[in-house]
């Protein structure tokens, strides 16, 4: 057996899928609340699912936009998961009741993760500008721990919640959380707009990393998760993903609701259709994703002794401000 | 003697271009038993199968016994019996512990 992954795969391991960019809540750090984009027919949604299965693709994550706003959610995804694929879907819960709960296992969600930006009731409705937001989201997460739905919490780290984030995994372990998701901020969209209010200097990020780095190896009743290639760079850094720098464009894709691929929801390029060009085509050859893949070190990046292992960061952030893939990330500190 | 299966709830994938360059590799008389073919997703963690032991998780899918895998593999493989069941022994042990594959 061989354990190093050092070549391109076939295709991406998870499409991350944002069916629509309608949604009922309009919150202070969305990257999609002002995009625009036509939604695809039903018929059309299964098609994709069939080129993702021609594909071996195993992971689908429903993102939004809100998923339930989407009538055909159920049908889509008992039909992908009719084909083996995994499906999952980040909600804001407030349309996911008991009964709702239930459809969704039914048609054979494997996990559904609900977004909570604070243990503070009043903070995250704020956050998510819809009053009794938290209350719903809580018992969304009851009653998919009720149905027997694996559920994961997602929190995006911003000024409001990066010094109390372990308040975040408690309300996670009061409902049942299996993983809890602290996804580092994204400045796209309202992200971008709201920048200067929301999001943590290179320090305060380094900061948190540090102590949520001892938190999560010292916790065994709850995973926790980053998703921030810049971690990459801290000294002593021992966890070995299955590749360096962002994933997006390596072992994940985003679908915009037309169809259209982008490296992740956060980078605005579209490399191709997947219903209109040849997936295998963009895959192998799109300029964009290959330029992803070989990002070349640049500004303080050249010559800095982490970029072989965090490769400049999350890209996404670093085309969000300067509108070069290889730049380097905002947030870091070195 | 059973019939060998995969453990259902293994996610796992053909790398069909990497598979392509070991052959190529391979027909070329390089050596690529470290280059994987199959990808495993096993709690959050990837694994890599090569081509031999590709070939083998693709055959445990419930219908074959042991010594079928081997007269499959035989078919492809151009090596003698003994050694080919030994490896394959071996390989089928060895995740057999590890609960990817069972006797059923």
């Amino acid at each position: 057996m061989s354990d190093a992954i050092t070549e391109q795969f076939s295709a991406p391991l998870t499409f991350n899928w944002t069916l629509s960019y309608r949604c009922n809540f309009t919150c202070s750090h969305c990257y999609s609340r002002d995009e625009v984009a036509e939604e695809l027919p039903t018929a059309q949604i299964k098609q994709v699912v069939d080129v993702l299965a021609k594909q071996q693709v195993p992971f689908i994550n429903f993102g939004g936009g809100e998923p339930l706003i989407r009538k055909d959610l159920l049908e889509v995804t008992r039909y992908a998961t009719d084909q083996g694929l995994n499906v999952s879907m980040n909600s804001n819960g407030w349309l996911l009741d008991h009964a709702t709960a239930q459809q969704l296992k039914d048609a054979g969600f494997k996990s559904v993760g609900i977004s909570i930006d604070s243990a503070d009731g009043a903070s995250h409705d704020d956050f998510r500008n819809k009053n009794g937001s938290f209350e719903r989201a809580t018992a969304a997460l009851d009653a998919l721990h009720a149905v027997g739905v694996k559920t994961t919490m997602s929190s995006v780290i911003s000024k409001i919640n990066f010094k109390d984030f372990r308040s975040l995994l408690d309300l996670a372990r009061k409902h049942k959380v299996t993983q809890v998701y602290l996804h580092n901020f994204k400045c796209s969209g309202r992200g971008f707009k709201n920048r200067e209010d929301l999001d943590l200097t290179p320090d305060e990020w380094r900061d948190f990393y540090v102590e949520a780095l001892q938190v999560k190896n010292e916790t065994e009743d709850l995973l926790i998760s980053f998703d921030d290639p810049v971690i990459a760079s801290l000294p002593g850094y021992a966890e070995n993903p299955l590749v360096k720098g962002s994933s997006c464009g390596k072992l994940s894709l985003h679908l915009r609701p037309n169809g259209d691929i982008t490296p992740c929801g956060f980078i605005p390029l579209v490399v191709g259709n997947i219903l209109s060009d040849d997936f295998e085509d963009l895959w192998y050859n799109s300029p964009v994703l290959n330029g992803m893949r070989n990002k070349e070190a640049k500004g303080k990046c050249q010559g800095c002794g982490a970029y072989q292992d965090c490769l400049g960061g999350c890209t996404a952030r670093a085309f969000a401000t300067t509108g070069d893939l290889s730049e380097p990330d905002p947030h870091c500190w070195k | 003697m059973a019939i060998l299966e995969r453990n259902p709830q293994i996610v796992w994938r053909n790398e069909k271009r990497r598979e392509a360059q070991v052959l190529q590799k391979l027909e070329e008389g390089g050596d690529a038993d470290d280059q994987g073919t199959v990808i495993l997703l096993i709690s959050g963690m990837m694994h890599q199968l090569n081509l031999l032991g590709g070939r083998i998780w693709n055959l445990c899918d419930g219908s074959r016994q042991q010594e079928q895998i081997v007269d499959a593999l035989l078919e492809e493989f151009d090596v003698e019996r003994d050694e080919l069941a030994t490896d394959v022994d071996e390989f089928i042990q060895d995740l057999t512990k590890r609960g990817w594959l069972s006797y059923v």
